[in-house]
């Protein structure tokens, strides 16, 4: 039909997914609601739409069980919508593998700067990633085998650990990272509460990459949730 | 010094008996001995009541035995006796003494256990009252998560709108072009609207039930008909009611009720509403007021919808709860402000009536029933209500 990127919503707030369904196509998506993750399921695999946007607290299946249904048959990136005081759903949301979260209330811009993101992140060739030996990306650029970076053309120097932890962020760009995902990714399963190493390790990396380590603009703070790394134009 | 007291108290009662001198004879003698060491063995245990018992058999001896004076003893008899005196005092005096230290190690017992009842009464006041406060901390977090959700969810909806319609206007848009239709504009300004008044209402039904628990619910009782109490919802709720069948059913010769009818009016339209809300579109809504005994008129009013299970009757009118989120009857229906029913119970209650759920005809539907006294000509003065059911603190 079009190729228009698809973006399928769940919400159980009938309000809501008018004016998402209003507000996504007026900027040129094609967009489908479900109201609640029962729905949400079942258009998802007869629509295999490029986005699902849901809503955590929903009757049935709610935003957590959809998350974790969908990441069972599917890489699709995957927006929460979430209130304030949710952080621990939200926390369980990603760690399920959502890509992002959006708190409510949101503007729409907000939204769909999450929306743009997220797809570019899954156009984005992910696949011979084991091949690679050279990561580019914005103002970095990383040689996995010599194990040489260099930030704005600038050459630094990283621990293995540093170094690690950096080609993890590159990877995922973009993506909100909780500190369970990057403590499981980087220092295994039994560390997956020990935050403090993860605050070291990103505190060092900092002084290391950031212009200005108060005011980072490259490994940026979710706050209770994680990080989330922009590698900049 | 028992010791010294036991002595004592030998010799006294030996002086008395031998100031008495021939009116007593040896049986006596014995006996108010006896008593003597049973009353040391009582009053200071068996140590003192054993040296009480050998002093009394040497006192018995040197003073009422004959020969008298010294420590010999003429008769056999009399020995057979001294023998028998001592055996019988110092068993006497050792079981008198252990009886009394048994009702003291009782009465130890007693007074330990008395006292552990106690810390443990008190322990478990402690707990039950940190248990309550955290029954309370839990159900205040549960209000106010109800709270803040169904003040975020018409607030997120504007909010998108807004931005969405605000986009457009200043003809922002970082990538794709913005295309927003005449059609799309009026939807988008329609959930705003819509989305307003639904947080008007839920700020008028909170200062509603603030005020009903807060005990500020003002009836202003005077006499009214209850036909016209039941027309003046409908009128206000004749919007809603569009698509359904309403059938009325007033008793002829209804009594006037004296009631505040705005108040009463109020919970009609709310029954209305919720019946309207939860039935399918073209079903019937009967509304039925009849007298219920002499005292007491009962209305009720009953949809054709999915009716509410019956665990969750009692519950509805909890402030806050939604049979269709709270209680898992999951419906594709609007669900309300869960403070409909909580105030109608307030005013209701506040009237000294009951208000409750039924199964509707052929045991379908939801029929809501309520009844309020006709009201006395007495009372004059109006009624400042405090709802205990549901307090909020």
């Amino acid at each position: 039909m079009s190729d228009q990127p698809r973006i399928l919503v769940v919400d159980d707030e009938p309000q809501l997914t008018r004016v998402l369904r209003t507000g996504l196509k007026s900027r040129g998506y094609d967009v489908r609601a479900a109201a609640d993750g029962l729905a949400g399921f079942e258009a998802f695999t007869n629509w295999h739409p490029d986005l699902v946007i849901t809503d955590l607290a929903m009757p049935n299946v709610d935003g957590l069980e959809l998350c974790r249904r969908l990441r069972a048959i599917s890489q699709v990136p995957i927006i929460v919508l979430s209130a304030k005081g949710e952080e621990k759903t939200k926390v369980e949301a990603l760690d399920l593998g959502a890509d992002d979260f959006v708190t409510k209330p949101f503007g729409i811009d907000e939204l769909l700067a999450r929306v743009r993101a997220s797809l570019r992140r899954a156009k984005a060739p992910a696949t011979n990633e084991a091949a690679q030996t050279i990561l580019d990306a914005g103002d970095f650029h990383v040689d996995l085998e010599s194990r040489e970076v260099t930030v704005r053309g600038k050459p630094i120097h990283l621990t293995p650990k540093e170094f690690d932890l950096l080609v993890y962020f590159i990877r995922h760009s973009g993506k909100v990272l909780t500190h369970r995902t990057l403590l499981a990714a980087l220092w295994g399963g039994n560390y997956v509460e020990q935050n403090e190493y993860l605050r070291v390790f990103v505190g060092n990396l900092r002084k290391k990459l950031e212009p200005e380590v108060a005011t980072p603009r490259y490994i940026l703070t979710e706050p209770w949730i994680g990080y989330r790394f922009d590698p900049g134009v | 010094m028992r010791y010294v007291v036991a002595t004592l108290s030998v010799g006294v009662t030996t002086l008395v008996l031998k100031l008495l001198g021939d009116h007593v004879n040896a049986a006596t003698v014995s006996l108010a001995l006896l008593l003597n060491v049973l009353f040391i063995a009582t009053r200071w245990g068996s140590w003192p009541a054993l040296v009480a018992s050998i002093l009394a058999m040497l006192c018995f001896n040197f003073f009422f035995l004959p020969p008298f004076k010294t420590f010999n003893i003429a008769a056999t008899d009399n020995w057979i006796a001294l023998v028998a005196f001592l055996v019988t005092a110092v068993t006497a005096g050792q079981l008198s003494a252990r009886a009394k230290k048994r009702a003291e190690e009782a009465e130890l017992g007693k007074r330990e256990i008395e006292r552990l009842y106690g810390e443990l009464r008190d322990a478990f006041e402690r707990a039950s009252h940190a248990e309550a406060l955290r029954q309370s901390e839990k159900l205040k977090s549960a209000l106010l998560d109800a709270v803040t959700h169904d003040l975020r969810t018409p607030l997120t909806s504007i909010k998108a709108s807004i931005t969405t319609l605000l986009d457009e206007v200043r003809g922002r848009s970082n990538e794709a072009p913005v295309t927003l239709d005449a059609e799309s504009k009026v939807e988008m300004m329609e959930v705003i609207d819509e989305e307003s008044d639904r947080l008007s209402r839920f700020i008028n039904g909170l200062i509603e039930l603030a005020r009903i628990e807060a005990g500020e619910l003002q009836l202003r009782r005077r006499w009214g008909a209850v036909d016209e109490i039941i027309s003046t919802a409908l009128d206000r709720a004749e919007p809603i009611t569009r698509q359904h069948h309403v059938e009325l059913d007033i008793e002829k010769e209804l009594p006037g009720v004296r009631v505040d009818e705005r108040a009463v009016s109020e919970v009609v339209y709310t029954l209305i509403d919720n019946a309207a809300k939860y039935s399918s579109k073209g079903s019937t809504i009967r509304i039925v007021a009849r007298h219920a005994g002499d005292e007491s008129i009962q209305m009720s009013v009953e949809d054709e919808g999915r009716g509410i299970p019956s665990d969750l009757r009692d519950r509805v009118f909890d402030k806050f709860f939604r049979a269709t989120r709270d209680g898992d009857v999951s419906t594709q229906q609007p669900s309300g402000t869960g403070m409909g029913l909580a105030i109608a119970k307030g005013i209701i209650e506040a009237h000294d009536g009951k208000i409750w759920i039924e199964s509707g005809a052929g045991d379908k539907g939801t029929r809501v029933v309520f009844t309020l006294p006709i009201g006395d000509e007495e009372i004059v003065e109006d009624v400042k209500y405090s709802a205990a059911t549901v307090e909020m603190r």
